[in-house]
């Protein structure tokens, strides 16, 4: 029997709007008023298709409102959630706040007991942001628990305790957990501890936890003798969950010690890697290591981004070592690999078929190597972001190198203050050989890495960049300065100083048909404790922990 | 009688094993033995980390006037001002090693002699 193509209408119309009511309350859905996840999309472009503050206007941005309250210990680092005009937002010790998105006042606030070992650890009190979904705000916190609080009133719902935290060198959570349908995994700190790095699979409803898997692959050959016992790796920040293929991926840290790898003579799996996981069960899908046997502290835990070109599904996947990798998301296979920057010396260069590392320089031990780029990496972990319309992915890079020195040192796990890195320092930062400027913001074809424009910077970028639908692209820095660029040319349309150096997220998101850019400004984490050697003007810069919000004035 | 004494003396050792003032050990902060240990803890616990070996670092310390107590404090404790953080101590070094810690950055310090 022929269907009437008005039934046929029907049925579709009423499937795409069941659909609709439930894609709109889930997070990774394209509802451009809401930046609904880490990098706002589950293709972590950290795009906003918003295009009412545009190139014409953006002169005219001005502050909307600022809200405070956060402790600016080791800074405002998160990227801050907003769905449906609240804004969660987490600071330093754990504390989750929702705030109006129109007024910037506080609706509730949540703020769990820490774990007073918190004050021994290496890698605390900061987190870079919260996960919403299911009615839920999801946090993974610096004595390594997950925790679920209500969406609408900020009451606890769960929590669990994931990591072994007292005899893990400290191992926790400094990001969110990601969303994978009904599950959420974590993935724990561990490079420069000794332990195993773990990636957590949780019920989202009930925090029951249903896998781990450890990114220290069981392998003689990979981890001769007991060095994988501490090997590290561990995936420290937020993983990217693809619904289409029900794929969560995470990059890897590092393999430990960091700089001396005389007792892990083997490739080190899974460090330095991009693994693909089945949420529900854990298991491996495929992984593609990008930095075998890694001796400079070349982590691989950044953002993984998800395109469509030419019939083919790709990754876009950028490590420390200033690599980016073109990869095949549905098998690893490399497509493409290119340099961000050429201050780099690790290596000759990276077989772009094959990822062969060419003539690496390994490190003799007590003595000092020249190496770029730094510890801080190429970039560092904070989020570029693509442009549909320019077709450019937007950067920090990081152009200073680093003299390591590997030593001797006896393993730990309750020396919680002491990397498990095998050196007395992570490394003496020093300019580029050729002079140049410390960063620039670059904008490069992702595929291919043909650089479009760049702008160079005196004082590194090391906040996450924003892109828009209204050509513009928005930059902080960490003397305070915040800008838009003209996201074709890079010219600077507008900037504001902001009172403290930027370091985690900015954000886009519309509430009653108003367009506002959201930054959080707080100096902070271990750049700001490392950097001024470099640059001593960032001794003087002021801690905050501070969201502001612009508009555009009327 | 007898036993209030000896309940009274079981309450003083009881309490003076718990209130361990750090102020009371500490050694000579100018013997060059206890500025060499401090050294190679200063080394070894990677506060060249943040410090800098001469303490010229990212957080420096070469350009401080420091008070021998305060230091110990800090590094028995921890330290959380003006957003930074140092991670705390105390139980993963024993006080004496905080001490020599304490020697060694005070000699490369502004602090007077």
């Amino acid at each position: 029997m022929r269907k009437s193509p008005l039934a046929t209408g029907l049925v579709l119309a009423c499937l795409l709007s069941s659909t609709g009511i439930v894609v709109a309350a889930e997070p990774g859905t394209e509802d451009p008023n809401n930046w609904p996840q880490y990098n706002r999309t589950a293709n972590a472009w950290r795009y906003s298709p918003l295009d009412q503050i545009n190139k014409e206007n953006v002169g005219k941005l001005s502050v909307a409102w600022i809200a405070h309250g956060g402790d600016i210990t080791m800074g405002l680092q998160e990227t801050p959630i907003v769905i449906d005009g609240v804004i969660y937002s987490i600071s330093a010790g754990d504390k989750v706040t929702a705030l109006d998105a129109k007024t910037g006042q506080t609706l509730w606030i949540y703020e769990p007991k820490l774990d007073p070992l918190n004050k021994k650890v290496l890698f605390s009190p900061y987190s870079r942001g919260v996960a919403v979904g299911h009615g839920m705000v999801f946090i993974g916190t610096v004595d390594g628990r997950g925790i679920a609080i209500d969406q609408r009133t900020g009451e606890e719902k769960w929590q669990v305790q994931l990591t072994d935290f007292a005899n893990c060198h400290g191992c926790n959570f400094t990001s969110p957990p990601t969303v994978a349908g009904d599950i959420l995994t974590f993935g724990s700190t561990a490079g420069e501890l000794a332990a195993q790095g773990k990636i957590f699979g949780v019920e989202a409803a009930t925090g029951k936890k249903v896998w781990e898997f450890n990114t220290i692959k069981q392998d003689p050959k990979s981890w001769p003798g007991d060095s994988g016992k501490y090997g590290g790796g561990g995936a420290w920040m937020p993983g990217t969950y693809d619904p289409e293929t029900d794929t969560v991926f995470y990059g890897t840290g590092n393999p430990g010690k960091d700089f001396d790898d005389s007792e892990r003579a083997g490739d080190n799996l899974y460090t330095d890697s991009v693994v693909a996981l089945d949420p529900k069960s854990g298991k491996l899908k495929w992984y593609r290591q990008e930095i075998p046997n890694d001796v400079w502290d070349y982590d691989a835990p950044y953002e993984v981004l998800l395109f469509k070109k030419d019939g083919k599904d790709l990754i876009i996947h950028l490590n420390k070592s200033g690599y980016v990798y073109v990869l095949d998301k549905n098998t690893g296979n490399i497509e493409n690999i290119w340099p961000i920057s050429d201050v780099k010396n690790f290596v000759k260069d990276v077989d772009r078929k094959t990822g062969e590392l060419i003539q690496r320089v390994e490190l003799p031990m007590n003595k000092e190597t020249l190496i770029c780029p730094s510890t801080f990496g190429g970039r560092s972990w904070n989020s570029g972001a693509y442009n549909p319309k320019t077709g450019l992915w937007y950067n920090d890079v990081l152009d200073f190198c680093g003299y390591l020195k590997p030593v001797e040192q006896k393993v730990d796990p309750k020396d919680y203050g002491t990397g498990h890195t095998g050196s007395n320092d992570f490394g003496r930062l020093v300019m580029a050989p050729d002079g140049r400027k410390p960063g620039k913001l670059s904008a490069n074809d992702p595929f291919t890495g043909e650089r479009k424009w760049s702008v160079d910077m005196d004082v590194p970028g090391f906040a996450c960049v924003l892109t828009t639908g209204g050509g513009l692209v928005f930059n902080g820095d960490p003397m305070g300065k915040l800008q838009a660029h003209d996201a074709d040319t890079g010219k600077v349309l507008w900037s504001f100083n902001t009172g403290s150096g930027m370091r985690g997220g900015i954000v886009s998101y519309s509430v009653d048909g108003e367009q506002y850019i959201l930054v959080a400004s707080g100096w902070g984490s271990y750049a700001a404790l490392l950097m001024p050697a470099l640059l001593p003007q960032l001794e003087k810069v002021p801690a905050a922990s501070t969201l502001i919000a612009f508009k555009v004035s009327k | 009688m007898r036993n209030i004494a000896v309940l009274a003396c079981a309450m003083l050792v009881v309490g003076s094993a718990v209130v361990r003032p750090a102020a009371d050990e500490m050694p000579n902060l100018k013997d060059p033995k206890v500025i060499s240990a401090g050294h190679a803890l200063f080394l070894e616990k990677q506060c060249a980390h943040c410090h800098g070996e001469d303490g010229a670092g990212g957080v420096n310390l070469a350009r401080r006037v420091l008070d021998a107590k305060g230091v110990f404090i800090s590094i028995a404790d921890g330290r959380e001002k003006n957003g930074i953080r140092m991670p705390a101590w105390r139980e993963v070094l024993t006080d004496q090693e905080i001490w020599q810690a304490t020697a060694y950055v005070l000699s490369i310090s502004k602090t007077k002699q």
